[in-house]
């Protein structure tokens, strides 16, 4: 894929998008693995009553009905994978994700405290961008969503630059031990 | 008396903490406030930028998203959409999220496109989804067909109007993403950077913060952040939906969250003078 880039030569552009249709292929059936894999995990775990084994029960239902539905029927408007989706995956998973709200609230009055001077910063200014990010915040202080935006691009995107810099840089160099070999214990080596 | 008082702010049980942010988010919802809705830079930059692309211009409009965070990120679609068939663009959606993106994609367009006139296959088209997003947002540079020969209702690329003279990249003026994880990292590597085609994005409100190095550095046109990014992009095209409604329910959940950390400051500070 690196030499199709560069070389723009038509046969070595074909096959590197063979192999990326390929990688497509394998990675729908590294999906296959997973429902297989959570299939064993589950039955097992109803077979030995372990730990919390009715809702694997759930699980293993609803794995099911999906399953078949898709297969069967398809996906699109008005199958049963897409009634299941829409009205039962989705409001539960927007319930899950909304009650980080009351744990978020709970956990700031209880552990957000200005005990030392980086707290003391990392506290007024995340109550600046709170306040500057709603609107509530200009009908408080009209400047307050200038200065939030004036943190965002300045301090926080001088931090996030180093942070996805220094990422790249790591990844490439992981990439490049796994390559020459340097690095095993993917492979379960020490 | 200060003791007490110590005790009492610093001993709030944590169902009266629930409590008050389930009241800051019902009222608002049941009593609209009527709050001015301040535009971000980066919004506007994305609005002002799909103005530009000539009416009818193909364009890629991503729904790579979980149904967990559909709260933020369905309106920045819908207001995209709403934005996009305003100016008759023709539309083509995919996701690279497979627990439900593409259904998502099928119920906000089906409902768009009855209200627009609009017609599938002429109009728009859903891709659907492929496992693997590198290897897909970089197939797609080379050949459309190759990673999707059918679309998400298993109709052959060919057989569809819109598609026939579509194979590329090199075919959309803009790519429209709206996503709430780390794709946006990859369309910017793999689509932006090799492609040279423009894009911009909406994300949800804790992904924001890093996507700003991206809109400085012009990889990213334009950025909507969360909620509040939406309801500018609402505000923006001159239609205010459910994201403008939201805002107060959110602008009353900050301001509870930060009485609480008051609070829980106040009680710090005065459990140390007394220690």
């Amino acid at each position: 894929m690196i030499i199709a880039f560069f070389s723009g030569e038509e046969n070595v552009s074909a096959f590197s998008q063979e192999q990326l249709v390929w990688v497509t292929i394998v990675a729908g059936f590294a999906l296959l693995l997973g429902v297989v894999s959570i299939t064993r995990v589950s039955v097992n775990s109803v077979r030995q009553k372990k730990k919390d084994w009715p809702y694997k029960i759930v699980l293993l239902v609803f794995l099911a009905a999906s399953t078949i539905g898709a297969v069967f029927e398809g996906t699109e408007r008005g199958t049963v994978y897409d009634w299941l989706f829409q009205n039962m995956n989705a409001p539960m998973m927007s319930t899950m994700f909304s009650m980080l709200a009351f744990f978020i609230a709970s956990a700031a009055y209880r552990a957000f405290r200005a005990r030392t001077i980086e707290a003391t910063i990392l506290l007024i200014t995340a109550t600046i961008v709170m306040l500057g990010r709603v609107p509530m915040g200009q009908v408080i202080y009209s400047h307050l969503p200038g200065i939030t935006d004036w943190i965002m691009n300045y301090p926080n995107l001088s931090v996030q630059r180093g942070i996805i810099i220094g990422a790249a840089l790591g990844a490439a160099s992981m990439s490049l031990r796994i390559v020459l070999g340097i690095e095993r214990t993917y492979l379960g080596r020490s | 008396m200060v003791q007490r008082l110590t005790q009492l702010l610093s001993r709030i049980d944590r169902r009266i903490v629930f409590l008050v942010v389930s009241l800051s988010v019902i009222i608002p919802l049941i009593i609209e406030l009527p709050l001015p809705i301040p535009i971000a830079p980066e919004s506007r930059k994305l609005f002002e930028r799909v103005e530009e692309i000539p009416d009818g211009s193909r364009v890629i409009l991503t729904f790579d998203y979980y149904p967990s965070t559909l709260a933020e990120t369905e309106p920045m679609s819908v207001a995209a959409l709403r934005h996009l068939w305003r100016k008759d663009m023709k539309i083509v959606t995919l996701s690279t999220v497979g627990t439900g993106g593409p259904n998502i994609a099928d119920r906000v367009m089906a409902t768009l496109a009855e209200e627009f006139d609009k017609e599938y296959g002429i109009d728009y088209v859903n891709l659907g989804y492929k496992a693997n997003y590198q290897a897909v947002l970089l197939g797609l540079g080379k050949s459309i067909r190759s990673i999707y020969p059918t679309d998400f209702y298993g109709t052959p690329l060919d057989s569809i109007p819109l598609m026939r003279d579509i194979d590329d990249y090199g075919a959309f003026e803009f790519i429209y993403i709206v996503s709430d994880n780390g794709i946006v990292d990859y369309w910017i590597g793999l689509v932006n950077a090799q492609y040279g085609i423009e894009m911009g994005a909406g994300v949800t409100a804790v992904m924001a913060p890093k996507f700003y190095a991206y809109v400085r550095a012009q990889q990213l046109i334009g950025l909507l952040g969360g909620m509040k990014g939406a309801a500018e992009y609402e505000e923006l095209i001159g239609h205010k939906a459910l994201a403008t409604s939201g805002m107060g329910a959110q602008s009353m959940v900050h301001i509870a969250i930060i009485v609480f950390i008051i609070l829980g400051n106040v009680s710090f500070f005065l459990g140390r003078r007394k220690s």
